[in-house]
């Protein structure tokens, strides 16, 4: 009631009236947002929370029948909220020519009518809002009011379309952006991780993407401040500097027999039967020790079944070693000398023929066509996140498509695969990601 | 391509090129591609069956066949005539069997098509993103790139 004495008045006051808007608190401060966008409003406190989705997406809501995601516009902005979580949220339902979207706010304030001339162009550094996202700037009362332009924000880049198509990457960078200017002293910080990962693909051909993005932001924060402990450059200056940065990537066995936690954990994680052939697709293996170490698992377990491991790496020079692998004793893990699955070969060891004859080691760079049949099992560690962006996505999608249903991907130690289909199960050091 | 199919075709072709033209020749870098390519001019092409499926490619200019044809026939031959095809399907044929050979006695049963020549300008192989071991030789008489594409059968 009180909205529309106020309009009235507001009506009175200002004889022309182009369009109004819904005014509302975030943070302390005042925003506004067309009335045209806002289909209703709405208070309400149970979402249905959905997993593995951005900090600021707070589920998913049932609005009569329709299913409308919820965002958090000061988590998006991010405005330090405190506040009861039990406390019911004021939401308003804004309709865009894409989607329907839930925001929550801090408070929905009023409704107000105002005249075109009114609003002022926004100044570059106002609010804690990117001037971007600001149609512009308006006074009501002797209150400034920021509009939103909300089409700029959620359907400029489909945040939210359904198919979730576009990149955590990217989104994250634009709530880095959406920060910028209100928070300088991120600024550098920034500038300084950008720099890095150029650097990275330039010395290393290692792309950050959402695959690794976590780990590179914990590696990012612990090398800066490690190297400004000694008084070093935080940038990358050499491909050792690469290197050094990229050492705690890659995953536990990295060229070498797996040892026995790393075995008996897979072993746990792995389904208790197949029926028939299983099919594993080793990408990047190397010399051969993982694909080994996976033939050997999988011998172990599933005695009765065929086993085929198709084992690729696109260095022709390490692969060339593959069949005719040799160990020296302390090389091996105790399990293999134990399941009998070495032999000896003069003063060393090496595989002996039935474990050999379970892989096949292929010169062949994945990038171009793959034919294989349907997999159980795709091994691809520390390997995607060294193809350009674009690839990385590919290869995933090509994962997925190549894996039987239920089947495992298991990734590097630091990477997360892109897409819903993923599951994710572990068991002590090893994750694999189920397709489901 | 299976590993061990990789040395078979690069020592067949170092041997047989060393012994039937008697000279130095050097190998170049080994790599795998799979775009569609320009053939240099004269190209012999030989199918392989069996445990697998695929195909080698010998692709030289004209200037190198001819060359090389001269050699092996202890003539000088002027254009790239009957004789002359006959020869660098010949060589094609020589350098095959003898890798198929090798891999024989690993373990691998390949059989091998008859060889066919293909002469011309502006020739282009696409066979449809098929991964194919290039291995370029080297030698005064000129470059012959050896273009394999195998794949197992599923």
């Amino acid at each position: 009631m009180n909205e529309v004495i106020e309009n009235r008045e507001e009506e009175k006051i200002k004889k022309k009236i182009d369009f109004k808007i819904v005014t509302f608190s975030l943070g302390g401060k005042e925003y506004a947002i067309d009335i045209m966008k806002v289909k209703e409003i709405l208070k309400e406190n149970r979402f249905t929370m959905v997993p593995n989705t951005l900090p600021f997406v707070k589920g998913v809501y049932n609005l009569r029948g329709e299913i409308i995601p919820i965002i958090d516009l000061r988590e998006m902005f991010m405005i330090t909220v405190e506040e009861d979580a039990e406390k019911e949220k004021d939401i308003l339902i804004l309709r865009l020519p894409e989607l329907v979207l839930g925001v929550v706010v801090d408070a929905i304030d009023k409704v107000v009518g105002i005249a075109k001339e009114d609003i002022q162009p926004p100044h570059p550094l106002f609010g804690d809002v990117n001037v971007k996202y600001i149609s512009g700037v308006v006074e009501v009362e002797g209150k400034l009011y920021i509009i939103l332009d909300v089409d700029r924000i959620f359907g400029e880049e489909e945040v939210l379309s359904a198919s979730y198509g576009k990149k955590k990457e990217e989104i994250t960078e634009r709530v880095e952006r959406v920060t910028e200017v209100a928070k300088p002293a991120k600024q550098d910080e920034e500038l300084d991780f950008s720099f890095i990962k150029d650097t990275l693909i330039a010395l290393k051909s290692f792309y950050i993407t959402e695959v690794n993005y976590e780990w590179a932001r914990r590696r990012y924060r612990e090398w800066s401040d490690l190297r400004r402990e000694a008084s070093e450059p935080v940038q990358l200056e050499s491909v050792k500097d690469a290197e050094e940065f990229l050492k705690p990537f890659f995953s536990p066995y990295t060229s070498k027999l797996w040892g026995d936690d790393y075995h008996n954990n897979l072993l746990a994680l792995l389904p208790d039967e197949y029926s028939g052939v299983i099919q594993v697709w080793d990408i990047g293996c190397g010399k051969g020790y993982e694909a080994y170490s996976i033939a050997c698992i999988l011998r172990e377990k599933y005695g009765k079944n065929v086993i085929k491991v198709w084992a690729n790496d696109s260095d022709l020079l390490n692969i060339s070693m593959a069949p005719n692998l040799v160990l020296s004793q302390v090389e091996i893990p105790q399990y293999f000398i134990k399941n009998n699955f070495v032999e000896k070969y003069e003063n060393d060891y090496r595989f002996k023929r039935e474990i050999k004859d379970l892989i096949v080691f292929e010169y062949h760079d994945i990038t171009h066509l793959n034919e294989y049949p349907e997999m159980d099992l795709i091994v691809a560690r520390d390997l995607i996140s060294f193809l350009p962006p674009e690839e990385q996505k590919r290869m995933i999608a090509e994962f997925s498509d190549s894996l039987k249903s239920q089947g495992y991907l298991m990734l590097g130690e630091n990477e997360v695969p892109i897409g819903s289909e993923w599951k994710r199960v572990s068991e002590g050091n090893v994750v694999l990601y189920r397709k489901e | 391509m299976r590993v061990e199919y990789i040395n078979p075709f690069v020592e067949a072709a170092f041997n047989i090129l060393k012994e039937v033209l008697g000279t130095e020749l050097t190998r170049g870098e080994l790599y795998l591609k799979s775009t569609s390519q320009p053939v240099l001019g004269v190209t012999a092409i030989i199918g392989l069956t069996g445990d697998v499926e695929g195909r080698v490619l010998f692709d030289m200019d004209e200037k190198t066949a001819l060359a090389i044809a001269s050699a092996m026939n202890g003539e000088e031959l002027k254009k790239l005539d009957e004789l002359a095809k006959a020869t660098i399907t010949e060589l094609a044929n020589m350098i095959t069997a003898q890798a198929v050979t090798k891999l024989s006695e690993i373990g691998f049963k390949f059989d091998i098509t008859p060889p066919a020549i293909f002469t011309g300008e502006k020739m282009e192989v696409s066979d449809a993103a098929v991964e194919a071991l290039i291995v370029p030789i080297e030698m005064p008489l000129g470059k012959v790139e050896i273009n394999v594409a195998v794949r197992e059968k599923n």
